[in-house]
């Protein structure tokens, strides 16, 4: 069966920063052969090579909006305008924006790929999340859980063995 | 000739940090010409304080997603030096092995997504995926080789915690190693040398400018430095690293939050093309050749060639893996514990070369083995003065030329350098579309 992949982005370092790597820590006793768990971190263009040659990623990163803090929602890259910045003076202007843009054009990114964002209340410096994206853990990690449990779903119904329609 | 000139670029406007460019010209006079770069990661300096010697280089990793085994391996060393532990000959040379695969990832991509868009008059590395797209593809194949020898040898695909003080978590397999020297047989080797000839075509295309800096690196009796050696100033010679603060001198400038340095001119170089003038005739055989063949000649003074003396050293450091790999199976992989029994404590100063120079970290632990102060001197830093003289002998030098082409010429300079601009919050921004 083709596992699921998780992909934490984010800085322990830096405040709601850190959400995606919450969100791994949150499913380390979930991990196994169907759910694979990958820390981005902060290296961007890993996270494409990690991408590249899966079939079902799931990248979870704090995601300006525009939303109330906490706010989650599960898009597509190609349903939102990701600001990529074409123009910078160091590799450290590769974000996962621009990393995406650059595996859409080389053919690079998964069949599934979904993107989980959420809102942060603040990304300064410090330890620790806030109140609103701390709430919001059980809905991501339900996200997740859902999606892994149409995977099975998927699985078996192609098998023939049970499971409920997807169609 | 007399001619004003105002020149802003503000590039970067990231939340904690942006680096600005900003030269003015009056009456064919320079006023100013400098590099404005917000330095974020001083905090960390106050955020170890008081922490364990466990986890200080688990904090300074996490610092950076471009310099983290840097700033890693250095940290490691520091503690080391502090506590009195003693590493194994296994535990250098795995930590040789992890320092060439970052030096060649971090090298790599600056060559190819942010140097070589510039020699092909690209605005960036994406118009280049159309009409390059195997070149883009290989960029990242070597990038992602760099980090296969980096998930091998510290697990960091899981955790990049099985470097410790005093040596590693888990060691490698023997058929771990193997595969991967297969890799860079195979693939690796063959990538640099495609690259070689890629930077061959571009080279004509890097800016004529010179200017004779100080240039500072370490210096290893024994190998191209890396990992280890002294303090080397092409102008002072040999220090021990526990004097660095002696070479460094960080100084207030008024027109920059980051501090400056200098040695014994306003201004010293630190980097790839500090460490070819430093330590060519120690690279490989290979290694050189290359850089004959790319024009690199030895000193060489002219900083867009960094660029150029990344590419060679990256090809040393494929080419060196494979002697550190076969060293490691030569003698035999141990399942060695970290040797963690601090066997003093008090004060430990180390330095590494990070691909954008020399990093040095010092710290002082208290008889708990608790950090009781720090401080980190990145190159960047050290670097900045540096820029700012280019900038003040480029511009009257380009005088002639149109204000788009200077400008654009500074924004090479400064791409050049690769300068370690914030790099702590990369956080998505998007709008969402309507339908």
């Amino acid at each position: 069966m083709t596992p699921l992949t998780i992909i934490g982005m984010g800085s322990r370092l830096c405040g709601d920063d850190a959400i995606g790597l919450a969100i791994l820590d949150a499913l380390q006793e979930e991990a196994g052969s169907d759910l694979e768990l990958i820390e981005g971190g902060l290296d961007a263009l890993a996270a494409l090579e990690s991408m590249a040659g899966r079939d079902q990623v799931i990248l979870v990163d704090a995601t300006r909006m525009g939303l109330d803090p906490g706010s989650v929602r599960v898009f597509m890259a190609d349903q939102v305008n990701l600001q990529v910045r074409e123009d910078h003076l160091s590799l450290h202007g590769i974000g996962l924006s621009e990393a995406l843009e650059m595996g859409e054009r080389l053919g690079l990114l998964p069949s599934n790929l979904k993107i989980i964002g959420i809102q942060p209340l603040s990304i300064n410096v410090g330890t620790g999340l806030s109140e609103p994206v701390q709430a919001a853990i059980p809905e991501v990690l339900d996200l997740i859980r859902t999606e892994r449990q149409l995977q099975h779903h998927m699985t078996d119904a192609y098998r023939g063995t049970g499971g409920i329609s997807t169609a | 000739m007399t001619r004003d000139l105002n020149i802003n670029v503000h590039h970067l406007t990231r939340v904690e940090g942006h680096g600005n460019i900003v030269v003015n010209m009056k009456e064919g006079v320079l006023e100013k010409a400098h590099l404005n770069i917000v330095e974020p990661p001083r905090f960390f300096e106050a955020m170890i304080k008081g922490r364990s010697f466990h986890e200080t280089a688990i904090i300074t990793s996490r610092i950076c997603g471009i310099c983290s085994l840097g700033h890693q391996m250095t940290s490691l060393k520091a503690t080391e030096a502090a506590l009195g532990l003693e590493i194994s000959e296994q535990t250098a040379l795995l930590r040789k092995l992890l320092v060439h695969g970052a030096t060649m990832q971090s090298n790599l991509l600056h060559a190819y997504f942010l140097a070589a868009p510039d020699l092909l008059d690209a605005p960036s590395v994406f118009p280049l995926i159309a009409t390059h797209k195997d070149v883009v593809l290989r960029a990242l194949r070597m990038k992602r080789l760099a980090n296969d020898i980096g998930d091998i040898v510290s697990g960091r695909a899981v955790h990049p915690i099985t470097p410790v003080p005093g040596g590693f978590t888990r060691i490698p397999t023997r058929g771990e190693l193997e595969a991967i020297k297969q890799k860079i047989l195979d693939e690796g080797i063959p990538d640099c040398v495609a690259t070689v000839e890629t930077m061959k075509a571009l080279a004509g295309a890097i800016p004529q400018f010179e200017r004779e800096t100080e240039y500072i690196s370490l210096k290893d009796k024994e190998e191209y430095g890396l990992y280890n050696g002294d303090i080397y100033s092409s102008d002072a010679g040999t220090f021990p690293v526990e004097e660095y603060l002696s070479v460094t001198n960080e100084h207030v400038v008024a027109h920059s939050t980051s501090k400056h340095a200098r040695h014994k001119r306003s201004s010293y170089m630190v980097g790839a093309l500090a460490r070819w003038n430093n330590n060519h005739d120690q690279m490989l055989p290979e290694a050189q050749a290359a850089a004959e063949t790319l024009g690199l000649g030895a000193p060489c003074i002219n900083p867009y060639m960094i660029t150029i003396a990344q590419v060679v050293e990256s090809y040393h450091c494929m080419l060196d893996s494979v002697k550190v790999i076969d060293e490691l199976l030569s003698k035999g992989l141990k399942d060695e514990k970290p040797n963690q029994s601090p066997t003093r404590y008090g004060r430990g100063i180390a330095s590494t070369e990070v691909p954008r120079g020399i990093l040095f970290h010092d710290y002082t632990y208290d008889n708990k083995g608790n950090i009781v102060s720090g401080n980190c001197v990145i190159p960047t830093g050290q670097n900045l003065a540096n820029i700012d003289d280019d900038m003040v002998k480029l511009v009257p030098e380009m005088i002639h030329k149109s204000q788009a082409e200077i400008t654009h010429a500074l924004e090479m300079l400064v791409r050049a350098y690769d300068p370690c601009i914030s790099c702590s919050v990369h956080m998505l921004d998007v709008t969402f579309k309507e339908d």
